[in-house]
């Protein structure tokens, strides 16, 4: 008996001590982990090099960087210089021609990059000499090449068109060009003009002013010995001449006197970017550094931020959005940012302001500190003993002339800062009145519930310049499908000059694919039509409209027009408006731009056509086609009307093709003349 | 101690270039609710990282429901019994940690960083998020607009943004696979609440999941905290999963998607394969670094060096438990078309069907291969979801250490033969993903 209850109570012990662990409670961290902060082992080359090294032997990899710390360089009218020299570097040596040496570099199996400020990789440890005698090979003693600065500028030029659609790239670049402003180093951009300025000589000047060891650092973490490194750096390294970087006066960044948005359209955006910044001198030797890290953090550091709290957690605005503020030598910027749909634009600006607002008047919670604090010193402890870590340490203590103790005392001067130094420092950093409040949107959507936040908005296009307010607007009930086409035939001539137009015939050359393409297009006012597309001499395709029926040559295949395109045809002429304004069908479905203008859409049937609100005169006509069971739209801008026989006719079209703009220019119009029966057989 | 006597010799052999690629200890047992559990200890920092892997992505939702896997994972971040709404990203940064999750279209992961002394912390958490989060129509509602602002800003309003889009619809169509991960905005709307809880129910279990630790940790302790904090979560209903097999394509498939984000257009040729467990994804993954990998790959050196018809032009494999997908892509240079670029993709994919790779080629895709798996082992948090991954998904943990011999073992043959296998014309899907005439 005694004994059965003793196995009970054992039993029930040991069942209750599992259940026992108290999920509400939740866990205490043990005891701190102690922080080891290495130091790397260093030299200097007689040249300036200064070589920082942490061997580190847990895999057999080492990752090297060879940093040039010479702060920004203004490009000015050449920006792109500092792009085309990087991507020239690493294109072949004086001994090496560019497929060798990319043949050496990818035997190795590196992971490398190359630029003018910093060039680096990865690789195994057993190929480093041999990958670190390639890379020295590659900047000290490199070949710049006139077909490989066509090459990479023409790549430049594409690449800029990668992203010029993006509203996240249009924003990233004006908001810094407005901030820094254009003639500062931080607010340049590439354009197509400023990259074809630059020519090979350029680069070689600018590689020659800019590469130089003065105040260079080459930093190796990974599996090497410290003697080793020593005897190669020197080997590969020692012919770098010595020489000091050139430093360039530019204008520094000032702040707003008073709060402004600074709105850019763009039509087609589901959201709307928007960040609200000023600028910053801040250096990490600052007394007040760690407090203004931390006002930044509680305000918007991250997912337990107060600008990510409200806009994501409390409202389901944003998938994110936080704030930024760093140390540097250089002028800086204070930035926090979203991107919100479009409907919510402006609660989200007024939330972000009252976030803003509220971190400089109250004073945060000792939760909120204490919190800010606790990310800060847990992100140092987990990085402080990786290598790469002690070696980004190292250099930032020498970039950003810092105190050598500056690390060891990291943690005790976070946990020293008080709630209000955290206070003074939003005060002084955050500019509640004179902020600068970038919105990239859709202006159709956005732009009224802006302008009712009583905040006064400056309008810039895609390019930071300045540009009129983007028209939002309603058609006036006085204007109709009728009168528009009226107008349009009455600024082209008038009907009675149309009458008597009989004929037209109109060349035009494009250029596709750097050939020439002819295209010769004849138009009878009775309705027929022709089409002759030449290049080089030879036709590629013909079509041919007799009024009732038609057909199309292509390439020696001759198909009869049928459906869609036949109607089409049917429903033109010269000037189809004339057959439009008797047709019920035509619509004004209100005001859209082209271009930098508005013009009136209106709608006819399956094509849709734009009239420039001012001039009156049409300059888009867009056309849905069926394409192998796809709908397409493809759209045709006109432009330069000139006058001919009477009636002005476009003598510019672009149409876009397969995202290529191809743009058709008139060399020979003739009106009444050069047709005859045969062109319609 | 093997451990120890490894970092030994690598300290002595450092520099002399002998040592292979590192070898990573772990240890694995399961839990009685079916809860696997892998522990790899690395002392080297002061972190630790926690991570739960659930067998449950894309490819386990409703058709007229996409989206939801990845919507689910929002929600485990709402709170649980014992962590107020809110309050969960506040206890990790407090603690010094850092953490996030992401879901594909086979599985979800979540995971904790943190210093070493806050493992119980992280075990903790993980625990109450298995075991009773609380899923409610508030975290509902606003995670509803977060994963919508989600999919507006990485996909509707970014450039190439619907690639992945346009290229499954075409490739699969019966698998869900077909669908995207973060789903349609309609689908995203018309999720409900018992619909989430059916789904926790369904698929959170720990039968479902593998556990990982990984770090600067006490092993003896840690299996007490995992003990105390897991076994008692029930275990669920074993999951019956529906199998869907795709015809394979055998005419080539020809489509158009129209993006308004971007300005130059990108044509891709995109492949079926099988799964990532079949030694042929290995194998196409050489054929990818042999056309594309580096500046002297053949296809960069061929279109963009030399022909100078693409502005860029890349393949790779992407792998997938169900299926993977196999891509080639170009962006076409201003006045080249995407005909340019696909006559010299032709002949190089033709070439390497055909003729073998040189061994010069053959010795750099080792040393490349070798290179990117150690790079991939190189953190506490990159070892914790490749152990996680190998598990749940490869069904072999051991891969972690035996991927780089199956690298080897494949010859310069078999790089051809696969390449020949899958790469035919007849097979792929051509599309032009090209812009949209917005202005």
């Amino acid at each position: 008996m005694k004994k059965s209850l003793y196995i009970f109570l054992v039993l029930l012990l040991s069942v209750s001590m599992q259940a026992q662990v108290d999920r509400s409670v939740q866990p205490k961290p043990g005891p701190a982990p102690k922080v080891n902060l290495g130091k790397p082992q260093s030299f200097k080359l007689p040249n300036g090099l200064t070589v920082l090294v942490v061997e580190n032997h847990k895999l057999p990899q080492v990752n090297f960087n060879l940093y040039l710390d010479n702060g920004p360089t203004l490009e000015g009218n050449k920006k792109g210089v500092d792009d085309l020299a990087s991507s020239l570097l690493g294109t072949g040596t004086s001994k090496l021609s560019k497929d060798q040496f990319n043949e050496k570099l990818d035997y190795y199996g590196a992971s490398l990059f190359f630029s003018v400020h910093s060039t680096g990789g990865s690789t195994l440890s057993r190929y480093f000499p041999e990958v670190l005698n390639l890379i020295a090979q590659g900047v000290l003693d490199p070949v710049f090449r006139g077909d490989e600065l066509e090459s990479e500028r023409a790549k430049l030029l594409d690449g800029i068109k990668v992203g010029e659609k993006s509203a996240q790239e249009i924003a990233g670049r004006v908001r810094k060009a407005l901030v820094y402003g254009k003639g500062n180093p931080s607010g340049e951009f590439l354009r197509e003009e400023t990259i074809n300025n630059i020519s090979l000589s350029d680069i070689q000047e600018y590689y020659k002013t800019y590469f130089v060891p003065e105040n260079a650092y080459l930093v190796i973490v990974g599996d090497v010995k410290f003697g080793d490194v020593k005897k190669l750096v020197t080997s590969n390294f020692s012919s770098w001449k010595k020489a000091a970087s050139p430093k360039k006066a530019y204008p520094e960044p000032v702040n707003l006197t008073a709060t402004e948005i600074d709105f850019v359209d763009v039509p087609h955006a589901v959201q709307s970017e928007i960040s609200v910044s000023n600028v910053v001198n801040l250096k990490m030797t600052d007394p007040d550094y760690f407090a203004a890290l931390l006002a930044n953090q509680i305000l918007g550091g991250g997912g337990e931020g107060r600008l990510f709290l409200n806009l994501r957690e409390a409202h389901g605005w944003t998938y994110g959005s936080y704030s930024r503020l760093r140390g540097d030598k250089h002028t800086s910027d204070f930035t926090a940012s979203a991107s919100v749909r479009n409907a919510v634009t402006d609660s989200a600006v007024v939330e972000m302001l009252g976030e803003i607002k509220r971190i400089r008047i109250e004073l945060p919670t000792q939760a909120d500190l204490d919190l800010a604090k606790a990310k800060y010193v847990g992100s140092f402890v987990m990085n402080a003993e990786k290598p790469a870590t002690i070696a980004n340490l190292a250099t930032y203590e020498k970039t950003q002339s810092l105190p050598a103790t500056f690390y060891q005392d990291y943690i005790k001067n976070i946990n020293a800062v008080t709630l209000e130094q955290v206070n003074a420092a939003a005060k002084k950093y955050f500019m509640y009145d004179a902020l600068r409040i970038v919105v990239v949107g859709k202006a159709a959507e956005v732009l009224p519930s802006l302008e009712a936040l009583n905040i006064p908005i400056k309008y810039y296009d895609k390019y930071a310049d300045a540009t009129e307010k983007p028209s939002v607007k309603d058609v006036d009930p006085n204007v109709t499908a009728t009168s528009v086409l009226e107008k349009y035939i009455r600024n082209i001539g008038g009907l009675q000059a149309i009458d008597k137009v009989n004929t037209v015939a109109i060349t035009y050359v494009a250029k596709v694919q750097g050939q020439e393409m002819k295209t010769v297009s004849k138009q009878t006012a009775s309705g027929k039509s022709s089409q002759e597309v030449s290049m080089m001499g030879m036709v590629m395709a013909r079509t041919v409209f007799d009024g009732e029926k038609g057909f199309m040559v292509v390439q020696g295949q001759k198909k009869e027009m049928t459906g869609d395109v036949l109607e089409a045809l049917k429903s033109g002429g010269i000037i189809p408006e004339t057959k439009m304004l008797k047709s019920g069908d035509v619509k004004i479905a209100g005001i859209e731009k082209v271009g930098d203008n508005d013009a009136y859409k209106i709608v006819d049937g399956k094509k849709t056509i734009f009239y420039d609100q001012a001039t009156g005169l049409k300059v888009a006509e867009e056309a849905t086609v069926d394409m192998e069971g796809q709908q397409i739209t493809q759209r045709t801008l006109f432009g330069d009307y000139r006058e001919v026989g009477g009636i002005k006719i476009p003598f510019k079209q672009t149409t876009n093709m397969m995202g290529m703009d191809i743009e058709m220019n008139v060399t020979d119009a003739k009106v009444n003349e050069g047709v005859s029966d045969a062109d319609f057989k | 101690m093997k451990k120890i006597f490894l970092s030994l010799g690598l300290l002595f052999m450092g520099g002399v270039g002998v040592v292979s690629a590192q070898h990573i200890e772990f240890e694995e047992y399961t839990l009685s609710n079916g809860l696997h559990v892998i522990l790899h200890q690395d002392k080297s920092v002061p972190v630790v990282t926690t991570s739960v892997m659930y067998h449950v992505g894309a490819k386990d939702e409703q058709p007229d429901r996409t989206g939801f896997a990845h919507f689910f994972e929002h929600l485990l971040f709402e709170g649980t019994e014992n962590i107020g709404r809110g309050d969960w990203f506040k206890i990790v940064s407090a603690n010094g940690g850092q953490n996030n999750a992401n879901t594909s279209d086979d599985r979800t992961y979540y995971y904790e960083t943190f210093p070493s002394n806050n493992l119980q912390l992280s075990l903790w958490m993980e625990a109450e998020r298995m075991l009773h989060p609380v899923i409610n129509q508030i975290g509902v509602d606003t995670q509803r607009e977060v994963v919508k602002e989600e999919k507006r800003l990485g996909v509707d309003n970014r450039p190439y943004g619907r690639l992945f889009e346009a290229v499954k619809s075409n490739i699969f169509k019966h698998h869900p696979y077909r669908w995207t991960t973060i789903g349609d905005m309609d689908h995203i709307d018309a999720a409900t609440l018992a619909e989430f809880q059916a789904f926790f129910k369904k698929f959170y279990i720990p039968n479902n999941a593998v556990l990982v630790v990984a770090g600067d940790f006490d092993k003896a302790q840690a299996k007490k905290w995992i003990d105390e904090y897991f076994a008692s979560i029930p275990k669920g209903a074993d999951i019956v999963r529906k199998q869907y097999t795709e015809e394979p394509i055998t005419k080539q498939i020809n489509a158009k998607f129209e993006d308004e984000n971007i300005q130059i257009p990108m044509l891709l040729n995109v492949y079926r394969t099988p799964s990532f467990k079949e030694r042929d994804t290995y194998a196409l993954d050489l054929v990818s670094d042999v056309l594309s990998s580096g500046k002297s790959s053949r296809l960069y050196r061929r279109l963009v060096d030399k022909e100078k018809t693409a502005l860029d032009v890349s393949s790779f494999i992407y792998p997938q438990e169900d299926y993977g997908t196999y891509f080639i892509y170009g962006l076409p240079m201003t006045g080249k078309t995407m005909e340019d670029m696909q006559i010299s993709i032709d002949e190089e994919v033709n070439r390497i069907c055909t003729e073998l790779i040189t061994e010069d080629e053959y010795q750099k895709l080792l040393n490349k291969v070798e290179n990117s798996v150690v790079s991939q082992n190189s953190s506490t948090d990159g070892v914790a979801h490749n152990l996680a991954t190998y598990y749940l998904l490869y069904k072999d943990v051991n891969l972690i250490n035996k991927e780089i011999d199956i690298y080897r073992s494949i010859t310069r043959e078999e790089i051809r033969d696969v390449a020949k296998k899958y790469l035919k014309p007849n097979q792929r899907l051509v599309l032009d993903y090209v812009p949209k005439n917005a202005e």
